[in-house]
């Protein structure tokens, strides 16, 4: 490591130091707290006081990867991060690792031994089998602040990943100081591209080498805020990336989408081929089919009767699929092995499929799409038709064929076939497309207990999550979710039931029949009863906090609901919210409610816009949501005109 | 006498000899296309697998090591009824490790049937490329593979055998677990020479319970070191343990509950002693020779027993500071609890000296805690270990000295007359507190008589006070304050929540979960690093009461029960709560100027039952002007039994109804 002990000198003069010796703390180290300037010290658990990240690449197969970190923590809640993770595989080797502990005042305490760094398994529950171990360790300090020191030396034997260069990636840390040299031979070339960060690397000849330095000092600590996109569409960040690399014994080049195609379609090349009773069952299923979207269904179907998602990630075999014989004989795969094997059924069916790769995910960030690189972490099959284009999900033993839903909507993926690779976009779900639509009658009774029936339909991104947990779980843990879920105090499920239509756009209906015990409540001779039984929205937001970054809202939606109430006998209303609209950027709002007779009458629709809006635009929001809240939690209030009926004879 | 004991023998064999279904009813490789045609199961029809049947044994023999091995023989059947039993046919097998001898899996066979045109067709795992191993811990390999070809509808068999020279690592049985059994079968064969202590629990009864006595030969190989082995031969006599039940259902995890181990039917063995021809060895032992064996154990006690003068470097300044006994303890309690941190709240044992831990300021809960005793102790005051099993741990016996159990050490401090119980491995916990998870019942001082100790929950009273002020300011307007107390553990709590999100960041988010009406100011936490007593709340507000005709006003204030805490509609264990609790509301509120009272809730008091275990008060008046609210909950225990849940979840669901009431004030004409 670089000798940081006697680099102090030559910060005497500076002003903090020359106050320090003064009043007796000279010999305060390179990281003594001192040292940090305040204005990185506002709002920061952790500051990041060094970071310098080596990237030397010896040849196109083979690189060494330096990375030191020195962070600061300031209290608890920093503690999270003071530990070293490092994760090795076949393709990275870790070489050493060197630590140190200091105190306040920059006073090294300890040294990391080597006894003290745990080994452990990468493997999680879905996997089968990986062979991604990590070490890990951690000084358990807590005398704050206090600060670790950490050196890693990693050698890379397979070149299709470079670090990035990400300077800044959590909330409430600041930044001191951080730098990333790249080093190659003179004649490779290598890639980057700068986000939310203007500077130009410095570049250095050396022996046969150039090596490129980027850095970046005193970046105050940022807070998270709500609907704002990833941080590395906020912080600044430099993507590295390869041109000729290699991977096992596979080599590539990684300078346009066309060229990574082509490594992946070549990782694939021949392992498209299916048993013999295998091509049978295609033909059996599809011969006497004219329409291709209807061979695409029936062999997806096929497929998701025939496999299920087991990961086994060994070497190259965390990027090359399984062959097609193997799914066929054992009837599971991963990702790559499934899409594989589904592209194999549709070309014995005379039907084109392209292997596609994607960065899935809920809520994922979408990849850089100006900077080829390998960003994806999951393979799919994409069918262009002559209409339109099928996308399958071929993990998925329930989804609908050429559904994708946030897993993998609305996002770029990387179609490959032997031309290559092409950036494509995936389907974004319209509002019209993600409806929630209910509709609720119900019985109040004296006592204020409400019997209710609602039948709702959900479509699109509306359908995702109960789709996924009414296909995964038994009738009664259903049960118990809904019990966890519906809001109410006390209550039981009377009968619930679901029907499910598959199609591009999947339907979900829902009927429920809830009895709720004491939903109106009553005092005395009055009745206190809010009207939208099940739509009450949640959201309510900061509105003192003075904005920064852009609101991301993922998917558009509209929700309708329509509820009849029938009311005990004797019962007027003596107050009556007035119908309520709402008019925004973000949407349009509106509720209304009658009481004619015995019957009580509800109406709210909410039309809800997604996409990007300026931060600017954020009290505005938090204004709808408020307008929002308070009309959904409106009351009505009626008050007995009758006795009640006596009791008993 | 004898003639009752005779009965009684008659009935046991009577009862075997008509139990004729006591045979597995399958066998491996036995599959026919019958096999297939239940698409659903009476035991519960939401399942989606079935185990068939799952048929364990235990067998000692001899081994060539010049001692004895275990013998442990599996064979399961499942039948996969749709895509989300899949994950049944992922198997994992842990194998003890310890040096280079690892317990030896072998004879493993897989086998997936599905019926193709109405005829079985197999399809074997192969064992050779996999089986795949993962290495977790020092002490714990596994393998793991998955079953081929698996469809809805497929039915998967395997078995194994394992070998082990760990004989106290004598394989416990789950008759019960996460998907229904048909047929789970346990059965145990224990030479007369060593014995096992047997432990069953749940709330099932086995359809068959057998006993039988019967011999077996051993032949145990020592080899000599340099030269010939020796081997010996002799026939002992065994008993031979079979349990059998039938129709298990599966059993789902609910709101407070320790941990499901607790409570499904299930058997755990402990090794207890060898007996003749070998050479007598109490292996369990009694509670005070466990101790004694704890404290000589350098991995627990034996730092304890020297004169650790040299701890004065880290607290002689402590103790020299003086004053009463509870003050030093509280001041070595603060030290440790400051300065060290715990990496790890699950550890019985050491696996550094005293020295090391004090030097290198970290260890598990047991480094932690025994290096306070040693602190004590160095300060003169009596203290010893005690060990315990955390709730997630499960339950530990009085009975039964069986130290594998335990998970957990505290430290029992004697204070000028008052005991003290400390655990200085979380940061904020109070002097003398221990956080809930430690009342999990039966506990054990390590001391030379050894005497039980008990943590109950239902001797926690969780008690808190709320007490809410309003009145009329010169403009008219409402404007008031809260203060509250609650109760140690929700301050224990908040203390938690604002040392990992900040001062800044708790009190915004604080402010948007207080009663929503108000306008908040000044709020305040008190006695925040007062770590043993409650904090204080408090804070002022005023109402945005618009001129209405009608004002609508919850009295409660946000402080009500919203939620009734049972959910489920039916309980088949018991209900585990952390603590009792004991929570009064007092408001004392003006009339809003200008208005009058039209309505107040109804007086209400309800019991829980005759014992007095459980009362709900609500209490309002108006007298010129002023209204008076009391409403107090109180449950005086924690655990309850299945059959009392439905009474529980009724007296939920009136503190709820009455907490949502109004007050209603009318406009003065």
């Amino acid at each position: 490591m670089m000798n940081n002990k006697t680099t102090a000198g030559k910060y005497l003069l500076s002003f903090v130091a020359v106050l320090l010796s003064l009043t007796g703390i000279a010999a305060d180290g390179e990281y003594s707290v001192a040292r940090i300037p305040q204005a990185l010290l506002k709002n920061a658990n952790v500051v990041r006081r060094l970071e310098t990240e080596e990237f030397i690449l010896k040849n196109p197969g083979e690189a060494t990867y330096k990375h030191k970190i020195v962070l600061t923590i300031m209290n608890a809640a920093g503690d999270g991060y003071a530990g070293l993770v490092h994760y090795y595989n076949k393709f990275v080797e870790i070489k050493s690792i060197e630590g140190y502990l200091y105190d306040a005042n920059g006073k090294e305490l300890k040294k990391l031994k080597s006894k003290d760094i745990q080994d452990r398994s990468g493997l999680d529950d879905n996997n089968l089998i990986d062979d991604t171990r990590y070490k890990e360790h951690n000084f358990y300090y807590k005398v704050y602040p206090y600060t670790v020191e950490y050196e890693v030396e990693l050698k890379y034997t397979g070149t299709m990943f470079y670090p990035d260069w990400y300077p800044q990636p959590y909330q409430l840390q600041s930044v001191q100081e951080s730098r990333f040299v790249l080093t190659c031979p003179e004649n490779y070339e290598f890639r980057y591209k700068a986000y939310q960060y203007d500077g130009q690397p410095a570049v250095a000849p050396g022996k046969g080498t150039k090596s490129y330095t980027w850095e970046i000092k005193n970046l105050p600590a940022f807070s998270r805020e709500v609907y704002a996109p990833g941080n590395r569409r906020l912080r600044p960040l430099v993507l590295f990336g390869p041109t000729e690399f290699e991977m096992q014994n596979y080599k590539g080049n990684m300078r346009n989408w066309e060229d990574l195609g082509k490594f992946i379609y070549a990782l694939r090349q021949g392992r498209d081929e299916l048993p013999d009773d295998v091509k049978k069952t295609v033909h059996q299923l599809t011969d006497n089919l004219t329409d291709p979207a209807a061979r695409v269904k029936v062999l997806y179907e096929f497929l998701q009767q025939n496999s299920r998602y087991i990961s086994i990630q060994l070497g190259i075999g965390g990027w090359q699929p399984f062959d097609a014989k193997f799914v066929a004989a054992k009837k599971y795969g991963d990702c790559k092995a499934l899409s594989n094997y589904m592209l194999a059924l549709l070309k014995e069916a005379g039907i084109p499929g392209l292997y596609t790769v994607i960065s899935a995910g809920e809520g994922r960030e979408d990849i850089f799409t100006d900077f080829p690189s390998s960003q994806f972490n999951h393979a799919i099959v994409c069918v262009p038709l002559a209409k339109d284009t099928l996308w399958l999900e071929c993990t998925d033993q329930f989804k609908s064929c050429g559904y994708m839903g946030g897993f993998t909507g609305n996002r770029h993926a990387l179609v490959v076939d032997e031309n290559g690779g092409k950036l494509v976009r995936t389907p974004l779900y319209s509002m019209s497309e993600n409806r929630q639509v209910r509709n609720i009658k119900a019985t109040l009774d004296e006592a204020g207990d409400l019997l209710l029936k609602a039948n709702t339909l959900y479509t699109g991104m509306q359908q995702d999550d109960l789709h996924y947990l009414l296909t995964r779980l038994s009738k009664d843990k259903l049960k118990e979710h809904l019990t966890e879920e519906l809001n109410f105090a006390t209550y039981n499920i009377n009968s619930f039931d679901y029907k499910e239509e598959k199609a591009r756009l999947p339907h979900l209906q829902e009927t429920l029949d809830v009895s709720v015990r004491g939903y109106a409540s009553i005092t005395g001779k009055r009745l206190f009863i809010v009207p939208n039984i099940m739509s009450k929205a949640g959201s309510r937001l900061d509105k003192d906090t003075a904005r920064k970054y852009p609101i991301e809202l993922r998917y558009a939606y509209v929700d309708i609901d329509t509820v009849t109430i029938e009311l005990p006998a004797g019962f007027t209303p003596e107050s009556v919210p007035a119908e309520n609209k709402i008019s925004s950027i973000f949407g349009q709002y509106t509720c209304s409610v009658k009481v004619e007779g015995n019957k009580m009458m509800y109406y709210r629709k909410l039309e809800h816009a997604g996409g990007l809006f300026g931060a600017s635009a954020y009290e505005e929001l938090a204004k709808f949501y408020e307008a929002i809240y308070k009309a959904d939690r409106a009351r009505v209030v009626l008050t007995r005109t009758e006795a009640p009926p006596a009791k008993g004879f | 006498m004898k003639f009752i004991l005779l009965i009684i023998s008659l009935l046991t064999v009577g009862a075997t000899a008509t139990v004729a279904q006591d045979k597995v009813p399958v066998k491996f490789g036995k599959v026919s296309p019958g096999d297939f045609a239940p698409k659903v199961y009476s035991i519960d029809s939401n399942a989606n697998a079935v185990v068939i049947a799952d048929v364990g044994s235990t067998e000692i023999v001899g081994n060539t090591k010049g001692w004895f091995s275990l013998e442990f023989k599996r064979y399961r059947r499942v039948h996969i009824l749709n895509k989300n039993g899949y994950d049944i046919s992922n198997v994992t097998i842990s194998l003890y490790t310890s040096g280079d001898d690892e317990e030896k899996l072998e004879n493993l066979k897989a086998v997936t049937y599905n019926l193709e045109d109405g005829k079985v067709k197999e399809t074997k795992l192969d064992t050779k490329s996999g089986v795949f191993k993962n290495n977790v811990s020092k002490k714990w390999t596994e393998r793991k593979f998955t079953f081929p070809d698996v469809r809805e509808g497929s039915i998967i068999e395997y078995e194994y055998r394992i070998k082990s020279d760990f004989l106290f690592n004598l394989r416990s049985w789950e008759f019960q677990g996460s998907i229904p059994r048909l047929w789970s079968e346990y059965t145990v064969t224990i030479p007369q020479f060593i014995n096992y202590v047997f432990m069953m629990q749940g709330y099932m009864s086995p359809a068959v319970r057998e006993n039988k006595a019967g011999q077996q030969a051993f032949s145990v190989t020592a080899s000599g070191g340099t030269g010939a082995s020796e081997r010996y031969n002799f026939t002992a006599n065994t008993q031979t343990h079979r349990w059998v039940f039938k129709d298990v259902p599966s059993l789902k995890e609910e709101s407070f509950t320790s941990t499901l181990d607790n409570h499904i039917a299930k058997i755990n063995f402990q090794l207890s002693e060898y007996r003749e021809p070998l050479t007598y060895r109490n292996v369990m032992g009694t509670w005070t020779q466990l101790a004694k064996d704890l404290l000589e154990a350098d991995y627990f006690g034996e730092g304890l027993r020297k004169d650790n003068n040299w701890l004065g470097e880290y607290i002689g300044d402590l103790v020299k500071a003086g004053g009463s006994k509870k003050e030093i303890a509280q001041r070595i309690y603060k030290y440790v609890q400051d300065n060290y941190t715990c990496t790890s709240h699950n550890g019985l044992t050491i696996s550094q000296n005293l020295r090391n831990i004090a030097k290198s300021r970290k260890g598990n809960v047991a480094e932690i805690n025994l290096l306070l005793t040693a602190m004590l102790r160095y300060a003169d005051i009596k203290a010893d270990p005690v060990i315990m099993s955390t709730k997630s741990n499960g339950y530990t016996y009085s009975l039964y000295p069986l130290i594998n159990l335990f998970n957990y050490v505290i430290c029992e401090a004697r204070l000028d007359e008052k005991t003290a119980f400390l655990d200085a491995s979380w940061p904020r916990l109070g002097f003398g507190k221990l956080t809930f998870d430690c009342y999990n019942g039966h506990a054990r001082e390590i001391s030379a008589d050894a005497p039980p100790l008990q943590f109950v929950a239902d001797s926690l009273m969780e008690r808190k006070v709320t007490s809410v002020f309003i009145i009329n300011d010169e403009q008219g307007k409402l404007i008031g304050s809260l203060q509250q107390t609650p109760g140690y553990y929700e301050s224990y709590r908040l203390r938690n929540r604002l040392a990992e999100k900040g001062k800044e960041q708790f009190f915004t988010e604080a402010a948007k979960t207080l009663h929503s009406d108000a306008v908040i100011q000044d709020p305040f936490i008190d006695s925040l690093d007062m770590l043993d007593m409650p904090v204080k709340v408090q804070y002022k507000f005023a109402l945005n009461s618009e001129k209405e005709d009608i004002i609508y006003f919850n009295p409660m204030f946000g402080e009500g029960w919203k939620e009734n805490p049972f959910k489920a509609a039916e309980r088949l264990y018991p209900v585990e709560m952390p603590f009792a609790f004991d929570e009064t509301y007092l408001l004392r509120m003006d009339v809003p100027a200008g208005y009058e009272v039209d309505e107040l809730p109804k007086q209400l008091v309800v019991k829980l039952n005759e014992y007095d275990e459980g009362v709900f008060e609500y209490r309002i008046t108006n007298s010129n002007g002023v209204i008076s609210l009391r409403s107090r909950l109180r449950l005086s225990r924690a655990n309850f039994q299945p059959d009392e849940y439905e009474l529980l979840r009724e007296f939920f669901s009136m503190v709820v109804t009455k907490h949502n009431e109004q007050i209603v004030f009318k406009k003065k004409k």
